[in-house]
């Protein structure tokens, strides 16, 4: 039985660039100081960015997930990627179009946000949780082997300010793949830990895959993608560029690369 | 945990928007960790952690009491200082701690909203519970000063719950609306301060409104604060006169109309803020 997870319907984002007079996000003193520049403010348009200052991050991408997938998201820097997974986790809204979620998000889009350096591992632990819209009691039962698998028994109850990065970035990292619902959103954070850990984290990516959990995962590690995911998503300037089986995109995007 | 969900449907903002409040309920769990964080990390390290939230007001009403008991001398109608000062300094304290927080939520928590999706009310709205927690504290200490000084517990006590849930919904109304506001011009951060100075000294805190001469008195009315200071001092005190039901019905009409407007302001700039930053 198919079942979607996401529907990604014509999506498109554009992003207002920061430059004074803009309006959006200007201080008072630059209007005040200079209320007929202001009034009279005109900017250039160049070829990513019009007149307006308006930039699109995302021109019209569709394309359907469905449950159980795994999809590596690839293209160069500024190419979107980071945009659509915000979309998706919903932590912005798109310009145009239209998303459907069909199962519950948890973005991993940074390692460690909403830790708080002053409370211990064990009240970061639920803190996280709960931020992902977890359930106390589903957090609690969970819990031992968040703790486990961080490798940080010992240090349960210290403030994790006291934790070296690996800790910390072990525990987040626990948490998020712990606490997955059925969506999960990832950014670039396999390189994370030590070689080992990094095994580890990529091992326990494809013990949820094959658990049946939809993974969505923006990566620049060609290998990882090919290895974790059986479909790749290539983004290029804001566009979908090609979408199909990961070792033949990577490929196709590789070779792009090399050509200066 | 794979129970099917009904598909969430997301679409460009249009307008005005309303919270959804559902949601929020959904996240109440986070809720409480959030008031946890807060009271944690307040106290974390501190050397007589919990005992500062009992210290703070008291520390605050002897400072009262030593510039404008003893130095500036001004009247209370006969009302024993300390107990003055406390009963309009908890009041103050419930909507400045609720305003400066639900102002400064989105801004404060930036690299959290960024990052995640959650229900953003549930920021202002924890540390809203957190002032209310405040209050509760600062309220007993009151209590015992009250009690020192024989004004008794009387039935005027019942209508209490009520004006803190007046304050509570001005206070989260007007700092949704800072906190808007801010998200826009970042001015707003450094103005907000200085705003809520000159709101104190035009509410009746640190005297009472015996004092302020009858051509300003409907102006000190205008400030929905004023009436809720006096209505506070009746139930605590009942030596001046409970302000009108008909001043009741409009200070609560609007305070539930400025609520709304806060609410929906938030709304269209946590929409905003993720793009913005």
């Amino acid at each position: 039985m198919t079942r979607y997870a996401v529907r990604a319907e014509d999506i498109w984002k554009d992003y207002k660039i920061y430059r004074p007079f803009e309006g959006q996000g200007s201080s008072l003193k630059e209007v005040l100081n200079h209320p007929i520049r202001w009034l009279t403010r005109k900017n250039k348009s160049t070829a990513e960015i019009k007149a307006d200052g308006t930039f699109w991050a995302l021109k019209g991408v569709s394309f359907e997930v469905q449950h159980g997938e795994s999809i590596g998201l690839i293209g160069r820097n500024g190419a979107g990627k980071s945009t659509l997974l915000k979309i998706i986790s919903r932590i912005t809204r798109p310009s145009r179009g239209k998303l459907t979620l069909y199962e519950h998000v948890n973005s991993l889009l940074e390692i460690g946000t909403g830790f708080n350096g002053e409370l211990s591992g064990r009240d970061n632990i639920y803190l996280n949780g709960s931020f992902l819209g977890m359930k106390y009691k589903e957090i609690k039962s969970r819990f031992d082997e968040i703790v486990a698998f961080s490798e940080i028994e010992e240090f349960i109850d210290t403030p994790v300010k006291y934790y070296s990065s690996g800790m910390y970035v072990r525990l987040a990292f626990s948490v998020a793949v712990h606490l997955t619902p059925e969506l999960l959103l990832l950014d670039e954070v396999l390189a994370v830990g030590d070689a080992g850990f990094q095994i580890k984290s990529q091992q326990k990516m494809k013990e949820l895959i094959r658990s049946g959990a939809t993974i969505i995962f923006v990566s620049h590690n060609s290998a990882a993608v090919k290895d974790i995911c059986k479909r790749a998503i290539w983004l290029d300037h804001g566009s979908l560029k090609m979408d199909g089986l990961s070792t033949e995109v990577v490929d196709e995007y590789n070779k792009t690369c090399t050509i200066k | 945990m794979t129970k099917s969900m009904t598909p969430i449907v997301v679409v460009p903002r249009k307008g005005l928007e309303f919270p959804d409040l559902h949601e929020v309920w959904e996240f109440k769990d986070l809720l409480f960790f959030l008031i946890r964080r807060d009271l944690k990390v307040r106290f974390q390290q501190t050397f007589i952690g919990v005992l500062w939230i009992v210290l703070q007001p008291l520390i605050q009403m002897l400072i009262f009491f030593v510039i404008f008991g003893i130095l500036v001398k001004v009247p209370t109608d006969g009302i024993p200082y300390p107990v003055f000062y406390l009963s309009g300094y908890v009041v103050w304290q419930l909507f400045l701690q609720i305003v400066n927080s639900s102002a400064t939520s989105l801004l404060g928590n930036i690299t959290i909203i960024t990052k995640i999706y959650f229900p953003r009310l549930t920021l202002p709205l924890s540390t809203m519970i957190g002032a209310v927690i405040d209050f509760l504290v600062s309220f007993s200490l009151l209590l015992v000063f009250l009690l020192a000084n024989n004004y008794p517990f009387t039935d005027r006590f019942l209508l209490l719950p009520f004006l803190v849930l007046l304050t509570m919904i001005f206070s989260e109304g007007v700092g949704l609306l800072f906190g808007a506001l801010m998200v826009i011009f970042r001015d707003t951060k450094n103005l907000l301060g200085f705003i809520l100075q000159i709101w104190m000294y035009i509410t009746p805190i640190l005297y009472p409104m015996t004092i302020v001469p009858e051509k300003y008195k409907l102006f000190f009315f205008i400030n929905p604060l004023t009436g809720l200071v006096d209505a506070f001092r009746w139930v605590f005190l009942g030596t001046n006169s409970l302000p009108s039901l008909e001043y009741f019905l409009v200070s609560s009409v609007m305070a539930v109309i400025i609520l709304l407007i806060g609410m929906m302001a938030f709304r269209s700039m946590e929409n905003r803020i993720a793009d913005v930053m």
